[in-house]
């Protein structure tokens, strides 16, 4: 028996691409939460299958939600 | 003449009267410096992702008002020097949506040219036949 493990790979997908959302709200505190895990950091582009563009743009938004205290700078 | 939208975090201690008589201020600027209030979405009490001034509490509020950008520099000062703002921040919304705006803008006409292409894609096909 070849003991050989091999899992499916799961296609990722960019939401903003896919759900057309142009503009990244920085008070839309619930979908940022999506893109920083209880740590606080901002989830790469690696991980999360985010297009450029909308990365850099969820960067931005992230961070002035970090201004208003709507999200952590460091988690727990 | 621009949208802006302003964002507040205000001191959640302090007595609904004096926010109100602050947040009059506040208008007062702004219609001072000729700009007038579109929206006002006022979320109330909320918990700070982190603490601020040892509070734990805010009070949130987003205005988006029109103006010349000669009133941000006014407002602003006053909001740094106002003790019952923990934080604010002002965007240019013009320039925030200015791609968003397109991309709608190119939605909608290619579903208006949609409807058009099909008729054309059948009409050879008759002729064809």
């Amino acid at each position: 028996m070849s003991k050989k493990k091999y899992f499916v790979k799961r296609k990722k997908v960019c939401k903003f691409t896919a759900e057309g959302i142009d503009y990244i709200d920085y008070k839309d505190v619930d979908l940022l939460r999506q893109y920083t895990p209880v740590s606080g950091k901002i989830l790469p582009r690696r991980v999360s299958g985010t297009n450029p563009i909308y990365q850099r743009k969820l960067t931005r938004a992230i961070k002035r939600a970090r201004l208003m205290a709507l999200l952590p700078f460091v988690g727990d | 003449m621009a949208l802006y939208e302003l964002g507040l975090v205000l001191n959640a201690d302090l007595e609904q009267e004096e926010r109100d008589s602050f947040l009059d201020e506040v208008r007062q600027l702004l219609a001072a410096g000729k700009a007038s209030i579109v929206k006002e979405d006022v979320w109330g009490k909320r918990t700070l992702a982190y603490e601020i001034d040892h509070k734990r509490e805010g009070y949130y509020l987003f205005w988006q008002f029109e103006g010349p950008g000669s009133v941000i520099r006014p407002l602003e000062y006053k909001l740094r020097l106002s003790d019952q703002v923990l934080r604010y921040l002002t965007l240019n919304l013009d320039r925030e949506l200015r791609r968003a705006r397109k991309m709608e803008k190119r939605r909608a006409e290619r579903k208006e040219k949609a409807p058009k292409g099909t008729p054309e894609l059948e009409a050879p096909a008759v002729e064809g036949a």
